[in-house]
């Protein structure tokens, strides 16, 4: 094993005990790298070294009760924590079994070490963990820590809300310079990925229409699939998926580092509400950038789908942008950029919500963020189910 | 205090040692001593090249130039296996204490152990516990988690996790930086109790100077990126070298030098 031979390598101390009769002889360098040996060998099968060596007092000492049993340290090389806590321990078993250990021949410094080791307030020191609680309890706790997440999730909507109402009341406190920067890094950095990906979506769609309307002669209406099915699901679902997963983390990942490196709370010290600051700027820029964002992915998803409509159904470019126009209302693209803003909502106060929930260390940062994603992923899939409803309530 | 003047093995040697970031000289020929078994303190101002000379003796950067020699071994150019064998010889107390948060206080001062050798869990543990008792900790910190500990506590708990596999070299970099006067008073003593109890040699990068009055036996004091003076802090306070004056005889130098005093 690897790991074995890295430690024979790194120590080839000797450490053994020996044992005569009553008497016990320490010998070698009693040190953390020998104490696995030693420790091993300390609980041989079947039964401890130990045990066989205490275990058999003659009848005579037995009546008289305690037995004395010598260790010598003479012959120690060196002794460390790790070792003098063994020894300890062993001191300890022979005086539960009865035996009056004594201690002779050890150096004046292993002596102090021994007492240091062995104060008996640190024998008492191993508090016993928790008890893991039953499924009960567990079920029962975590039911409970949704429901206070739950609430906490609408006071935080809540709060924000509120700081909103106060900026549009009074424009001169809105922060434009991070609006402005966060549209940038949320919506024109994420132009390539948002738009490769909608663009090959578009060809998948063709694609898959294309066999199916291939066998009723039905090419042209390729350009209804693709259009309809663009407009008013995929490209803003598809782009709102890339931007929770581009953005909601990051806004996520921020907030929780200031929040362990308390800049959080320096901004309040220094009078700046870190919602105004931090939550505000990036729920404006991303109200402002997912709607453009989605309208750029419209036009690829499209475009990935005439590509695909005139290499396998043989339809034109013009044949397809013709019938397009016959095929869309206004209203189709008004409902795919009207979800836009809502979803854009969801994105940044999940993944802002989340970053405040961040506590302590740098493994909450990195679970926050994973919750924020999938969060708002699963908040925007059901978002749009429920538009998918209320229109198709409302005949649009 | 130690006994200056008893020949001891040098178990650190720096010679001619240079650094630079970029066009910034961090390190303009370096050299020095640490004999075993003293407290040797590296003082000097907020970025003088305290922190970075403490980095390369604990192989996390490079120096340009220049040879570094701990345990009498020269750690340019080491392998991963003797590198790791150096390692496992020295433990190291980071500013901020740098536990992991994900772990309680006992697995982070069992870490070491569980990593390097074979004992058992519950050898390990014990050992942990031990270890967290050394430092002055209650019994009940090793259960906490590091989010869960005061500043002062954090600092201690970093030290048993630095001490944890026994080692002959330990190096502190501001101990008492960030604790009130008290805890810090508290860890002076600490320090000094550890490296009589387990003979340890103690490099630490401070510019507290309670800690060089109270604990070091040598002290090197470092300008702009070179050594101005050496020697015990009585030996040092006597110094020509301005810029030494100048440190040790500002207002907070006078009242922890007159400190130092009234405690002989």
């Amino acid at each position: 094993m690897d790991a074995d031979r890295r430690v024979s390598q790194l120590a080839a101390p000797e450490a053994t005990l020996e044992i005569e009769g009553d008497a016990m002889r320490c010998v070698g360098a009693w040190t953390v790298d020998a104490a696995a040996g030693l420790e091993h060998w300390l609980a041989g099968r079947p039964r401890t070294r130990l045990e066989r060596a205490i275990g058999e007092p003659d009848g005579k000492e037995r009546t008289a009760g305690r037995a004395g049993i010598s260790i010598d340290g003479s012959e120690l090389v060196a002794l460390d924590t790790a070792g003098a806590w063994l020894l300890q321990r062993m001191v300890g078993t022979l005086a539960n079994a009865g035996r009056r250990p004594v201690l002779t021949g050890f150096r004046p410094e292993h002596t102090a070490l021994l007492q240091m080791v062995g104060e008996p307030a640190m024998r008492a020191a191993f508090p016993a963990p928790a008890s893991a609680p039953g499924l009960l309890a567990r079920v029962g706790r975590l039911a409970w820590t949704r429901i206070g997440r739950g609430s906490e999730l609408l006071e935080f909507i809540g709060e924000v809300g509120i700081a909103a109402a106060r900026s549009a009341v009074r424009p001169a406190r809105i922060r434009w310079r991070p609006i402005l920067y966060n549209i940038r890094t949320a919506g024109f950095d994420a132009l390539p990925i948002a738009g490769l990906l909608v663009f090959l979506m578009g060809i998948v769609i063709a694609y898959q229409g294309a066999t199916q309307l291939k066998r009723y002669g039905a090419n042209i209406f390729v350009a209804d699939l693709v259009g309809l099915s663009m407009l008013r699901e995929l490209s803003p679902l598809l782009t709102a998926i890339i931007v929770a997963g581009r953005s909601g983390s990051a806004y996520a990942a921020q907030i929780g580092t200031m929040k362990v490196t308390e800049e959080i709370d320096a901004l309040r010290t220094v009078g700046i509400p870190p919602l105004d600051q931090l939550v505000l700027p990036k729920l404006a820029a991303l109200a402002i950038a997912l709607p453009l964002l989605t309208v750029y992915a419209d036009a690829l998803g499209v475009a990935g789908g005439m590509v695909m409509a005139r290499t396998e159904l043989g339809v034109g470019f013009p044949e397809f942008a013709d019938r397009l126009q016959h095929a869309l209302y206004l209203s189709d693209f008004l409902v795919g950029i009207g979800k836009a803003p809502v979803f854009a909502a969801i994105i940044s106060v999940i993944g802002c919500f989340q970053g405040f929930q961040v506590a302590g260390d740098a493994e909450s940062v990195g679970h926050r963020t994973t919750v924020s994603v999938v969060q708002s992923i699963f908040l925007v899939i059901v978002a749009d189910a429920l538009f998918s409803v209320v229109f198709a309530r409302l005949g649009i | 205090m130690g006994e200056p003047g008893r020949a001891r093995e040098p178990i650190i040697t720096v010679r001619a040692l240079c650094t630079r970031f970029g066009e910034a000289v961090v390190h303009d020929g370096v050299s020095l001593d640490v004999c075993e078994g003293e407290i040797f303190a590296l003082a000097g101002a907020s970025g003088c090249g305290k922190s970075t000379l403490l980095r390369e003796l604990i192989l996390l950067h490079r120096p340009d130039s220049g040879s570094i020699r701990v345990f009498g071994r020269d750690i340019s150019g080491l392998g991963d296996e003797e590198a790791l064998a150096l390692r496992r010889n020295w433990g190291v107390l980071f500013e901020r204490g740098a536990l992991f948060g994900s772990l309680t206080v006992s697995e982070n001062v069992g870490l070491p152990l569980r990593e390097h050798t074979r004992l058992s869990d519950r050898l390990i543990d014990e050992i942990a516990a031990v270890k967290i008792a050394l430092t002055g900790l209650p019994p009940s910190a090793g259960l906490k988690y590091p989010s869960e500990l005061s500043g002062g506590m954090r600092k201690r708990a970093a030290l048993a996790r630095a001490i944890a596999l026994d080692p002959k070299l330990l190096f502190l970099d501001e101990p008492t930086a960030g604790l009130d006067p008290l805890s810090a008073a508290g860890f002076d003593e600490l320090v000094r109790q550890l490296k009589e109890l387990l003979g340890l040699t103690i490099f630490m990068v401070t510019h507290d100077l309670d800690l060089l009055w109270r604990v070091a036996d040598r002290v090197a004091f470092m300008v702009g990126g070179r050594i101005v003076g050496v020697g015990t802090m009585q030996e040092l306070s006597k110094s020509q070298e301005p810029l030494v004056r100048e440190y040790f005889y500002g207002p907070r130098g006078r009242g922890a030098r007159e400190q130092a005093w009234k405690r002989k």
